[in-house]
């Protein structure tokens, strides 16, 4: 029973999660591009020209009604992968994504093996 | 004259530490089982010495001694006092001197401290320190000394990176180094423990303490940095996985991991070269930062003047250390018959090593990743904050639970009885969670996740602390520290969910409403102050609602030397919520880009960390209790 009402209440807490997804945050693209001239900024935290000029050219394209995703591949067409935080998923960055779960899948292993190895007692 | 001083002492320090090595080797040969009185004597010399030639680099610091290049390019005469003092390890020569006195009166400590163990441990552990004191030594007198001169002496120097005059980043490497070169000892007490074959319980307990210390100052040290970057750098956050803040953390992660296992090597005599490998990690991972750090290898936010020839001779260090350890390891290690139960307290805490492996080497490879590419590929690629969260976030939930779980399960065979309490918990901790998406606000899926696990941790152990109480057998180290992490993950994800940010622009005298909120800009003044001239505007912050009204005055400094212009946040903080305004200039317009920014509970997730850290400190304080 109180299971089920566990479950029950974790879907109510996001059953409504899809409904502003239409919307795209300006703000939180900024977040996630480098600010290429500064040292270690985000487009939303640098005042430089740079920034804003990104800034105005990201408010274009989703006036445009560009989704999220061309808005980076554009950008990462024009400036190279250096521009967003968030490194694509694709053949060469494959060991970037993947790597720690590997890590994380062999340390279970190893520890379920160190277990495993007991002699009964 | 200053610097012959202070290259003097330099010399007879690199002197002293061969001789102490030297005698260190002749002592062990000999048969007696006590260790000669004179290397007591030389190591405090050791420290004294370097802790000398420091204060002599501060006095040159505020006297303004222009002779040395270290101060003419760190400082300038119209600086305030305690920036001139700060200076003196707000660089690259005068940090690596910091280093030496954490390496040698942690050595002089370490020596003094454990007189009840054995002769050949102490004196390996004190040889194993003074290779690393010599180590740096050489690298601080050949590559990066302080006292260099310049000619002709100049009149004025060039003033320090004004971001870095600020009293929380005064005092942030001093703590950082007190934890991760603190590392250093156990570093050397582990190779020794190999070399002289003192393994277990015993070697446990003689570095239990200095692992203690160095964890506690580490977390202390993170905050600070985290506490300045929120204020200082005006972008509002407190995390921005940058390099250098990986850094610090890559240890961390080494630590905390150590000194859970320790307690089984302690207890049970289990995972002796697990700890021995941790220990060693941990050291690595220091070095292996100030490299990062140092040589301006990687694009960051706060590195320091860099130099290849420094990330060179760090490398070769780093390697050396390396390839020694692995050495010595190979050489000693043998496969020990560990007989453990699934369902016991040792499996619990292999899993917090797994868990802490994992995020240690997410975020070491997180780091380094743009390094590799850029060298073997010649392509640049950034790995920010997104990574790190869709990566590190969900394993944190699952981590979370079993940390509620773990340090209630008993040592060798445990059995579960109280799933029902389990069950009622989590209920507990999912209608909590609801209430809050109900009353205010909904957020994503895996927040959800976040603020539930969170939420069971700190129910749990809260129930743990008055069962405590209530049986009179305290754990209050443990139970803070868990409770604190708890109330920090909690308090990280409702700020990163209830937070806003608006930029707008403003002309002098216009008003923006977002929200309930009106922002007017009311007022912009010029001042002028000691070493800078600063813009500062006037903002009226008002909610009718909230019968909120107050003023708030960001700044965009103007500093001379060097010549630099800063954006000072101004910040309103409050038990429950802070707010952030940051304006710049925008040029050839009369506009000023203004961001707004309302940030609730960020001084819970700084007490929180606090109390991590407090939590060390007491287990240390019993500890030492213990003893007497």
């Amino acid at each position: 029973m109180k299971i089920i009402i566990i479950i029950f209440y974790f879907f109510l807490s996001f059953n409504n999660l899809n409904a502003e997804s239409t919307v795209i945050d300006s703000g939180k693209i900024f977040k996630n591009l480098r600010c290429l001239i500064c040292q270690g900024q985000s487009v939303a935290d640098s005042n430089s020209d740079f920034a804003q000029t990104i800034k105005l050219v990201v408010r274009d394209q989703i006036k445009e009604g560009k989704t999220e995703k061309e808005i980076y591949r554009f950008l990462v067409e024009k400036y190279g992968e250096w521009i967003v935080y968030k490194p694509p998923l694709n053949k060469g960055n494959s060991i970037l994504w993947l790597l720690p779960y590997l890590i994380f899948l062999i340390g279970g292993i190893m520890i379920f093996i160190l277990l495993k190895k007991r002699p009964n007692g | 004259m200053i610097s012959n001083f202070g290259n003097t002492i330099l010399f007879i320090s690199a002197f002293l530490s061969s001789f102490i090595i030297y005698i260190s080797f002749k002592n062990l040969k000999e048969d007696k089982t006590v260790l000669k009185k004179n290397i007591y004597q030389l190591c405090l010399l050791q420290s004294t010495l370097i802790i000398l030639s420091f204060f002599i680099l501060i006095s040159a610091f505020i006297t303004s001694d222009f002779s040395l290049i270290t101060v003419y390019q760190n400082s300038h005469t119209l600086k305030p006092l305690l920036y001139k003092i700060s200076g003196a390890w707000g660089n690259h020569e005068g940090s690596l001197l910091l280093w030496l006195i954490i390496l040698t009166v942690f050595s002089f400590l370490f020596l003094v401290y454990n007189n009840n163990h054995p002769k050949n441990y102490r004196l390996y552990t004190l040889i194993t320190q003074n290779f690393l004191i010599l180590g740096f030594l050489f690298f601080l007198i050949f590559n990066s000394n302080p006292f260099s001169l310049v000619s002709p002496i100049p009149k004025e120097g060039l003033g320090l990176n004004p971001i870095l005059q600020d009293p929380a980043l005064a005092i942030h490497p001093p703590l950082l180094y007190i934890g991760f070169v603190g590392s250093s000892i156990y570093f050397s007490a582990a190779i020794s423990s190999m070399l002289s074959n003192y393994q277990g319980k015993l070697f446990a307990q003689s570095i239990k303490n200095w692992v203690l210390i160095s964890w506690s100052f580490q977390t202390i040290g993170i905050l600070a940095g985290s506490i300045w970057a929120y204020y200082e750098l005006g972008w509002g956050g407190f995390w921005f996985w940058d390099p250098v803040e990986n850094a610090s953390l890559l240890p961390w992660f080494a630590m905390t991991a150590l000194f859970h296992s320790l307690k089984v090597l302690e207890k049970r005599n289990l995972f002796y070269f697990w700890v021995i490998i941790l220990c060693i990690i941990t050291f690595i991972l220091s070095v292996t930062g100030t490299f990062l750090v140092r040589s301006g290898i990687l694009n960051s936010v706060h590195t320091f003047a860099n130099d290849p020839s420094r990330g060179l001779y760090i490398l070769l260090f780093l390697s050396l250390l390396i390839f020694g350890s692995i050495f010595i390891l190979f050489k000693k290690f043998q496969l020990n018959d560990y007989r453990i139960n699934p369902n016991s307290k040792e499996t619990f805490i292999l899993v917090n090593n797994w868990f802490m492996i994992f995020y240690l080497i997410t975020v070491l490879l997180g780091t380094i990743y743009p390094i590799f590419t850029e060298v073997l590929t010649n392509h640049k690629v950034s790995v920010g904050p997104p990574f790190y969260n869709i990566v590190i976030i969900p394993i944190v939930v699952i981590f979370l639970f079993l940390m509620s779980i773990g340090p209630n399960v008993k040592w060798i065979k445990n059995k579960f009885e109280n799933y029902n309490l389990l069950i009622k918990i989590l209920l507990a901790s999912v209608l909590i969670n609801f209430s809050i998406v109900f009353l205010f606000k909904s957020y994503s899926l895996i927040s959800n996740f976040i603020i539930i696990s969170s939420i069971f941790l700190i129910i749990s152990t809260t129930l743990d602390f008055y069962k405590c109480i209530k049986k009179k057998k305290f754990n209050f180290p443990r139970l803070t520290s868990h409770l604190a992490f708890g109330f920090m993950v909690f308090f990280i994800g409702i700020n990163h969910n209830f937070s806003f940010e608006k930029d707008f622009n403003l002309r002098l005298g216009d008003k923006e409403k977002i929200e309930n909120y009106t922002v007017e800009f009311k007022n912009l003044n010029l001042e002028e102050f000691k070493n800078y001239k600063a813009i500062i505007g006037k903002f009226i912050i008002e909610n009718y609602d909230k019968k909120l009204n107050l003023t708030l005055s960001p700044e965009i400094r103007i500093y001379e030397n060097p010549n630099t212009l800063t954006y000072e946040a101004s910040i309103r903080s409050g038990l429950l919520k802070d707010y952030y305004i940051t304006m710049s200039n925008i040029d050839r317009s009369e506009y000023y880009n203004v961001k707004f920014q309302k940030k609730p509970f960020m001084m819970w997730i700084w007490i929180s960390v606090i109390f991590i850290s407090i939590g060390g400190f007491i287990r240390l304080f019993e500890n030492e209790k213990k003893n007497y």
